[in-house]
């Protein structure tokens, strides 16, 4: 018998459509704190979904299963609910809000948290201190901060941004949908740096991922295969590694 | 057809009375006015300027002219700033600024519509003349009040903004409503002198039963400057005319607006610059942010009269539809009759960005915090414009969307 006491996130037989199209049928998968787990699969299998239905973005419906965090039910929460739990989901496409600044975004993500967990708001010394620091981590001049959300940023830039956020916000569960595609070598060497910075025993990644390369910088404890809304296949890092030379193909067919 | 004559009846009764208190040589031009406004009637939906903003409504209805001279009303001054205040027409109190209140105007030659209804009843009120190289030294704060009457009540007034060569002003005219079914209509006749500078805003928080009809007609003189900026935040039918005549060369009117009414309020702004000498530049830029079931229309004209040649003009309108049962009708318009000429329009009419929202709730922000939010963000081209910081703070509480959604980083 699993220990659902130890888990932090526990998905049980996950059935989820997006409009009137089935995309996870029956996925599986138990996170403890602590672990790195990397989510591989072709185009289509359903990672991205995956990752929006853990968040909790609109347009995904959860039509069987279960999903826990913590031991609640994750399902009944609304997805600021969930991001105060201490959910963040990295963007693969992250979005710009012009007219609303960086920095603001940060100060009302945290005091939102803090809210949540029954504390007062940050100090607004405190908070620049916070930010400036996690800016320097991941390589942003802080004078971006004072400019709309990802407004004029490059695409790396953007990954980069949403690195910052996860640091400055402290989730207890990281999902990174995709955010290794379209960095430069640089870039991606940043952007582990701030994902590894934030490993811990108390805290769990889920890498969504479609290379190898990634996995060579952050180091994963499992690799999950996802094809056609199910986890076909789970292992250790050498899957990558196996995935990377041979492809999907052996594994879909199976 | 407009609305007919025998349906303002009540209209001929009101002016019989009015019109039986002044003197003949006062009393003949006022009758034209009148005459001109009963044979035309209230603008209807057939008339292109009023297409979405019918006015015959009004035909039936029978507005006493105000007497009283009401006072304790509370009056809400901004620091640092003179201030004139107009209770349903009349000026209260004797403040030092009455130098800038005059109780009678010029009458515009005759009318049709609301216009020569105004010149029939109009009552002087705001006269401000700069002379030249003078400079007001405060901002002057305009009040116009409407308080409820026991019945339903009618005030129009003519006002007139003079400044000379180099003068420089600013001014805000502050229309608020205490309730009530009232008919207010308001004519400002602007003049900016060669070199002047005229900094006007326009504030307008009505209660639900206003009908407030305003115009404001500048003229600008060679190198003026005119900014104007005008922000609906309530009222019940609300029409603004904001007309800039650049008559000479090098003379420039920056115009901005925010209409950001719920409820079930109606807003037209109209707003029309003509180009009538070269090398002049115009700038209009309006945002609307239309809930629940208000309608809005905006119709922005820009015309380029011949020989307006250099002209530099610009309007950018971008509303904001919050309801599905909230309006929007927003047309950009362009009359060219010069050949090098640099004219640029667009507008548009949107949704809240649902991704943004969903975004800034993926960060664990409420959803409604994330709305007013990303509602400011939008109000901000016009917010930012609003360079008197009481105003500014006045109108963001009035919008729910107080500054504190805003961060300052000193990196």
């Amino acid at each position: 018998m699993k220990n659902i006491e130890s888990m932090l996130l526990e998905i049980t037989n996950l059935h989820a459509r997006v409009e009137e199209k089935e995309i996870l049928k029956g996925l599986n998968l138990s996170i403890k704190p602590g672990e790195v787990h990397a989510i591989m699969g072709p185009n289509g299998s359903g990672k991205s979904t995956l990752s929006n239905v853990i968040a909790g973005r609109e347009g995904y419906e959860v039509t069987e299963g279960t999903v826990l965090f913590d031991g609640k039910n994750l399902l009944d929460l609304e997805p600021e609910v969930r991001a105060c739990e201490g959910i963040f989901l990295g963007f693969q496409y992250p979005v710009e809000i012009p007219g609303v600044s960086n920095i603001t975004l940060l100060k009302a993500a945290i005091n939102a948290r803090r809210k949540h967990q029954g504390e007062a708001e940050i100090a607004p010394n405190d908070f620049l201190a916070w930010v400036r620091d996690r800016a320097k981590l991941v390589k942003i001049d802080p004078k971006m901060l004072s400019r709309g959300v990802n407004e004029g940023f490059s695409g790396g830039e953007k990954k980069r941004n949403e690195i910052l956020q996860m640091l400055v916000l402290q989730p207890r569960l990281m999902i990174l949908d995709e955010t290794d595609s379209g960095l430069d070598i640089d870039a991606l060497k940043v952007v582990s740096d701030g994902i590894n910075a934030l490993r811990g025993p108390e805290r769990a990644t889920v890498l969504v991922t479609h290379y190898q390369r990634l996995l060579d910088y952050v180091q994963p404890d499992y690799v999950h295969v996802l094809a056609r809304g199910r986890i076909v296949k789970s292992g250790g890092p050498e899957l990558a590694k196996e995935l990377e030379e041979k492809g999907y193909g052996w594994l879909e067919a199976a | 057809m407009s609305a007919q004559p025998h349906e303002l009846a009540t209209y001929s009764a009101q002016f019989e009375r009015y019109a039986n208190a002044l003197t003949a040589a006062e009393r003949a031009p006022r009758s034209v006015q009148f005459s001109r406004f009963l044979a035309s009637g209230f603008p209807d939906k057939h008339q292109e300027d009023w297409r979405y903003s019918d006015l015959s409504r009004l035909a039936e209805q029978n507005y006493e002219p105000d007497v009283t001279t009401a006072d304790g009303l509370p009056i809400v001054l901004l620091p640092d700033a003179d201030a004139l205040v107009y209770i349903n027409g009349h000026l209260q109190g004797a403040p030092s600024t009455s130098r800038w209140h005059s109780d009678t105007c010029e009458l515009p030659p005759p009318a049709t519509g609301v216009d020569a209804l105004n010149a029939a009843f109009a009552s002087g009120g705001l006269r401000l003349r700069l002379d030249r190289n003078t400079k007001l030294e405060k901002p002057l704060q305009v009040l116009f009040i409407s308080r409820a009457e026991a019945q339903a009540s009618m005030s129009h007034q003519r006002h007139r903004i003079e400044l000379g060569d180099q003068a420089e002003a600013t001014v805000l005219l502050d229309f608020s409503g205490g309730g009530g079914e009232r008919l207010a209509t308001h004519f400002f006749d602007v003049r900016l002198g060669r070199g002047a500078k005229l900094t006007l805003y326009r504030i307008q928080n009505e209660a639900a039963g206003g009908t407030l009809v305003t115009r404001i007609d500048a003229k600008l003189s060679r190198d003026a400057k005119f900014e104007a900026l005008t922000v609906d935040l309530g009222g019940g039918f609300i029409r603004h005319d904001l007309d800039v005549v650049l008559a000479e060369s090098g003379a420039e009117a920056i115009v901005a607006g925010l209409y950001a009414q719920a409820k079930n309020s109606h807003i037209d702004n109209h707003v029309r610059a003509v180009h009538a000498a070269p090398h002049c530049t115009s700038r209009m830029t309006y945002r609307g942010l239309v809930d629940e079931k208000t309608k809005a229309v905006f119709n922005g004209k820009v015309v380029v009269q011949p020989g307006a040649q250099k002209t530099d003009s610009e309007q950018r309108i971008a509303n904001l539809l919050l309801s599905r049962k909230a309006e929007v009708n927003a047309k950009p318009d362009l009359e060219i009759y010069a050949d090098d000429v640099k004219c640029a329009h667009g507008a548009t009419v949107g949704q809240l960005d649902e991704v943004a929202l969903a975004y800034l709730r993926s960060r664990g922000i409420a959803k409604e915090v994330a709305r007013a939010m990303l509602l400011r963000a939008f109000a901000l081209e016009i917010l930012d414009r609003i360079e008197w910081p009481a105003l500014r703070t006045r109108i963001e509480a009035a919008l729910h969307l107080p500054s504190e959604l805003t961060v300052d980083f000193e990196a």
